[in-house]
């Protein structure tokens, strides 16, 4: 059985500093939902809203519907898996898992038959009596996520539980996460940094900055349409080239940038339609590091810039060659290992261009701190 | 208040709130205002007490400065003697005691191996889990007028006559300074041992004597610690009432024997409370008179 | 360098000195108890004997000078301090449990307060916590009237509880604070995620977490309370602890009965502390054991399997313990060869007694008759005359008794 949360209006404020400002947004039952932002900007604020630790200054949390306010965390049909997991040392792992039906009241016999069923679903079969400083830190992530379970919530909170992983142990967890959602079958909602989890493992993704959400869409929305700069230059690479619109015609903007003209496509708001950029107005050109390309033998020589080399990175799958403008602007270019860059060396200038509805135009704001 | 109720449950909350209560209004505060109160009132029989004789008078204060009424004296000198005695005699005690344990306390903390510590640290622990009336008689055997002192010094012939050690107030300073002698290591020892071993050796690499390098860099570190020892020897030494009374002398005189005596001989409660509340006084104030010196919070002062 | 290894030397000495002064009056105080005089000493040594753990015996001087397994007074003076160290454990527990706990909840200005009153009772001296409970509840029992609170009030095991409370809660509360510092409280969150109520989140995680602390303020609530004396002498009133009895003792006549009471306590001490020592070393080879066989599992590697097999590791004490020994058994073949023990020793030791109290008795009336002779009043005679026998240097030597 799993619910649909909403958040009307949600702010949460600590004295003067609010962590959470005017958060709508509804998750469906069933759905994974990923709240992807930095540190600080107001998610596990949320996620403990949404639990019952705290109540929202304005605004409600509702749970299939029902309003939660003034209901404790241990009534809410939630289950909050912490971030240093919080499992229980003086108990044994099997004690661990069954330990909200004890609290229940549920005999030992049902509890060790759930714990059980929760080993099996976890991959842990057999380790019931262990205890937990024996584990290994996946074994530990696994355990926490069959305690949650153990009483079937209607929804699955996981508060960035995969950061204290290394990567190849991350990688792995997050197939199997996914993999335990789908079988279970219960709404998660899961909070994370790291773009990479988010997208991997999402169904949606609500990207955050500063107590604010800024969009909220599947990932490949997320991805290849932002509606912020934000959300542009926090997911994923971009490239950002600020200017001025000198024209503007069927959502194709026209930019000036420190002299020369690019063409991009407007991009969406949240609600879906075109940002309302006109004649003059300070925007953002963005263009993806793999949307570039060598200028060398297009038709239509259309966005091109010069730009000068200065390193070239190998990073396993991609190459990631950095230049710089003549106006002094740092470019990324992404292109992938394979493609043979022999002639390009550090030092020498070359031709890039992009396809306009590759660009995305965007009104100025704030970008992502790298 | 709502929130602690609703952070333990009910039933928990009622319990921590009994609990707290009592012990602290119940137990500490009351009593103390009680006997303040009655350090005021003059010594009335049980039943007389409530009555119309029973009013506010500073009798018995005044009898603690200028004596009773019959005597001839401008002040009280015996009492205000013993008084000053005592705390004289903690104060140099306290000094002793810190001389006497800071070479130990320092040794275990930075000079032994991990190891010899804990030994060393078990060695102390061990006498004084031994009661301090049975220590202090420890004392008193060796330095009884037959005391195995005596014995020895008369058996070798270093002596002529038995010395009375204890009229001499040496076996009280012993046995004082024996008594507390753990509660001055501890407090020294942990400040000690916080100290970055490295800092020395750059004193010592820089040139340093050792005595500069304590009297410069240890010392001042060991400032909690030391006010700490120094707080805890003192008070306790001066409302000590096992050794004196074990180990005094017709000399001496204890300034708790006096409150004792007030108290248990010569039943005037309302002055032996009057008497405590001096006691207490002199105790909170050295305490604070501590902190202030070595501007260490209350809480480090408590082991 | 000269300077360092004098000051090694120095400081050899000077611990060696302390570590005396420390242990030395203990350990001569245990070698008095086994001595059959009738006052403390090492010498003279008249007999090595028991007699002071058992029956002790009687004074020429009429005083009854008791042995450990004869004095009724020690035994019920012991049972009162067992009682009253149960009551004050039952009370000072969950006090100091409950502050500490409420102490975290606290927010900062109210914390400081509420901090400074619980430390308060440490600063007061003993006598005037012990006061100021008995002149409180004396009031109160007087309020009371007639029935269970006058009784009650005046009740010196009561008091005593009570007063001890007022400030071993505080030292109970401290080891509570100092345990709780370390408490994850997202394991108190998770539990309450999980659907328990507060008062199970109490007690199924929160208690089995301060299990440690209230194991070892219990035990240092016993022990403190069971040696306190300062407060207890003025709580008491008419009855009596351990503590007071043997301050009693004391005050009226010094007897190698309470250097045996004390080589008991020492022994007892000793016993406690190797104990303490042992479980710590098993404690820390079990846990070493334990990282060892974890990281066996990872690493996989023979050598590790190896060293955990090796026995206990002889502690360097031994040799102490050893050296111990060797003195008490040679002291023991001295002791053998100068016929000093046994029962024949004793009665040797009181015939000589017996025949220098005689001489003491002749003297007295040789003293006695030559004054009458040298004609003063018949009879008694006046009290002057008599202050003259009592200067006699040589009455009463050893004699033992009383010590001025």
């Amino acid at each position: 059985m799993s619910a649909d949360v909403e958040l009307q209006g949600v702010s949460i404020a600590f004295g003067d500093f609010y962590a959470a400002k005017n958060v709508n947004v509804k998750i469906e039952a069933g759905e994974f939902f990923s709240f992807l932002g930095p540190s600080g900007c107001g998610k596990t604020t949320l996620l403990r809203a949404v639990s019952g630790f705290l109540e929202p200054s304005e605004g409600k949390v509702l749970i299939g519907g029902q309003n939660m306010s003034g209901i404790g965390p241990n009534k809410r049909p939630t289950s909050l898996i912490f971030q240093n997991l919080a499992l229980f040392p003086l108990m044994s792992v099997a004690d661990n898992i069954a330990f909200s039906l004890e609290v229940r009241g549920v005999s030992k016999q049902a509890r060790r038959k759930r714990a059980d069923e929760l080993l099996d679903l976890v991959a842990l079969n057999g380790q019931g009596d262990k205890k937990v400083h024996e584990l290994s830190g996946g074994q530990k992530q696994r355990v926490a996520i069959a305690r949650a379970l153990a009483v079937e919530p209607e929804v699955l909170l996981l508060d960035e539980p995969l950061s204290a992983l290394d990567l190849k142990l991350r990688q792995k967890m997050r197939t199997e996460l996914r993999a335990i959602q789908q079988r279970v079958g219960i709404t998660f909602i899961y909070i994370t940094h790291d773009q990479g989890e988010a997208l991997t493992m999402s169904d949606r993704v609500g990207v955050m900055n500063d107590g604010q959400l800024e969009q909220v869409g599947s990932c490949y929305e997320v991805y290849q349409a932002p509606s912020t700069p934000f959300v542009a230059t926090f997911v994923g690479e971009n490239n950002a080239f600020s200017g001025k619109v000198e024209k503007v015609s069927k959502s194709i903007a026209k930019v000036n940038v420190e002299g020369t003209s690019f063409s991009g496509s407007v991009g969406r708001t949240t609600l879906g339609d075109p940002h309302p950029v006109g004649v003059g107005d300070d925007v953002i050109i963005f263009v993806r590091p793999e949307s570039l390309s060598l200028a060398k033998g297009t038709k239509a020589p259309k966005n091109n810039f010069s730009a000068d080399i200065e390193t070239i990175e190998f990073e396993g799958n991609l190459k990631n060659i950095y230049l710089k403008s003549n106006k002094n602007k740092s470019i990324r270019f992404s292109v992938p290992s394979v493609f043979d860059t022999s002639d390009l060396t550090p030092g020498s200038t070359i031709e890039l261009s992009f396809a306009t509805e590759s660009a995305i135009v965007l009104p100025s704001g704030p970008l992502a701190l790298d | 208040m709502g929130g602690f109720f609703k952070k333990n449950g009910s039933i928990i909350s009622t319990f921590f709130l009994i609990a707290i209560t009592f012990w602290l209004i119940f137990l500490i505060l009351i009593p103390q205002l009680y006997m303040l109160d009655l350090s005021f009132r003059p010594n009335l029989p049980p039943l007389l007490r409530g009555g119309p004789d029973d009013v506010y008078t500073l009798t018995h204060y005044k009898h603690f400065v200028f004596g009773s009424e019959t005597s001839k004296d401008a002040y009280n000198y015996v009492d205000i003697g013993v008084f000053v005695d005592t705390i004289g005699t903690a104060i140099l005690v306290t000094i002793i005691n810190l001389c006497f344990c800071y070479p130990i306390a320092f040794y275990i903390a930075k000079l032994a191996t991990p190891n010899a510590t804990r030994l060393l640290i078990l060695a102390l622990i061990i006498p004084f889990w031994i009661n301090e009336l049975l220590r202090s008689f420890a004392i008193r055997i060796l330095f009884a007028g037959e005391g195995v002192i005596n014995n020895l010094l008369l058996e070798m012939g270093l002596l002529d006559a038995a010395v009375n050690f204890i009229a001499l107030d040496v076996a009280l300073y012993t046995g004082l300074t024996y008594a507390y002698i753990l509660l001055m290591i501890f407090p020294l020892y942990n400040a000690l041992e916080t100290l970055d071993t490295n800092q020395l050796e750059a004193a010592k690499d820089l040139g340093s004597s050792t005595i500069r390098t304590h009297w410069r860099i240890v010392i001042p570190h060991a400032k909690a610690g030391i006010a700490s020892g120094s707080t805890m020897v003192f008070m306790l030494t001066a409302g000590a009432l096992a050794t004196p009374v074990v180990l005094s002398s017709p000399n001496t005189f204890w300034f708790t024997q006096l409150i004792y005596q007030w108290f248990n001989m010569n039943d005037n409660w309302s002055r032996g409370s009057a008497y405590s509340i001096i006691l207490l006084v002199v105790s909170v104030a050295f305490v604070l008179l501590m902190m202030r010196i070595f501007r260490v919070t209350i809480g480090e002062v408590v082991r | 360098m000269t300077s360092n290894r004098t000051f090694q030397i120095f400081l050899g000495l000077y611990i060696s000195i302390f570590f005396l002064y420390l242990f030395g009056p203990l350990i001569i105080m245990s070698v008095t108890a086994f001595n059959s005089a009738e006052f403390p000493s090492i010498t003279p040594w008249e007999c090595f004997s028991f007699r002071w753990f058992n029956e002790g015996k009687i004074a020429y001087d009429g005083q009854r000078l008791a042995g450990l397994a004869a004095d009724r007074d020690l035994h019920v003076g012991l049972i009162t301090s067992l009682f009253i160290a149960l009551g004050v454990v039952a009370l000072s527990v969950p006090i100091g449990m409950s502050a500490a706990i409420v102490l975290t909840q606290v927010h900062s200005k109210l914390r400081t307060l509420f901090y400074s009153m619980s430390i308060m009772p440490v600063l007061f001296p003993g006598v005037v916590i012990g006061i100021s409970t008995v002149v409180l509840w004396d009031r109160i029992a007087t309020i009371g009237g007639e029935g269970i609170i006058s009784e009650l009030g005046r009740n010196g095991i009561f008091l005593t509880i009570l007063g001890q409370t007022c400030f071993i809660s505080t030292y109970c509360f401290l080891i509570f604070v100092a345990r709780l510092q370390r408490f994850d409280t997202t394991q108190e969150e998770a539990a309450l995620d999980l659907g328990a109520s507060q008062t199970q989140v109490f007690i199924k995680i929160l208690i089995p977490y301060l299990m440690p602390a209230i194991g070892s303020s219990a035990v240092i609530a016993f022990l403190a309370s069971f040696e306190n004396y300062n407060t207890t002498v003025f709580s008491i009133l008419s009855e009596q602890t351990l503590t007071t009895v043997i301050a009693t003792k004391v005050r009226l006549g010094i007897s190698p009965a309470i250097s045996a009471l004390a080589f008991v306590i020492i022994c007892l001490t000793l016993v406690a502390a190797v104990l303490y020592e042992f479980f710590r070393r098993r404690q820390e080879k079990k846990k070493a054991l334990e990282s060892a066989a974890k990281m066996y599992k990872e690493i996989s590697s023979d050598r590790l399997k190896e060293d955990s097999k090796k026995a206990f590791i002889l502690p360097k004490s031994i040799f102490v313990i050893l050296f111990l020994f060797l003195m008490a058994i040679l002291g023991w073949q001295q002791i053998i060869k100068n016929n000093l023990y046994g029962g024949e020793c004793i009665a040797k030791a009181e015939d000589a007694k017996k025949s220098n109290f005689a001489d003491q008795l002749k003297l007295l009336q040789n003293n006695a008759d030559t004054l009458e002779s040298e004609g003063g009043d018949g009879g008694t005679g006046s009290t002057n005359e008599y202050n003259d026998i009592f200067g006699d240097p040589n009455l009463f030597k050893n004699f033992g008794g009383f010590d001025n």
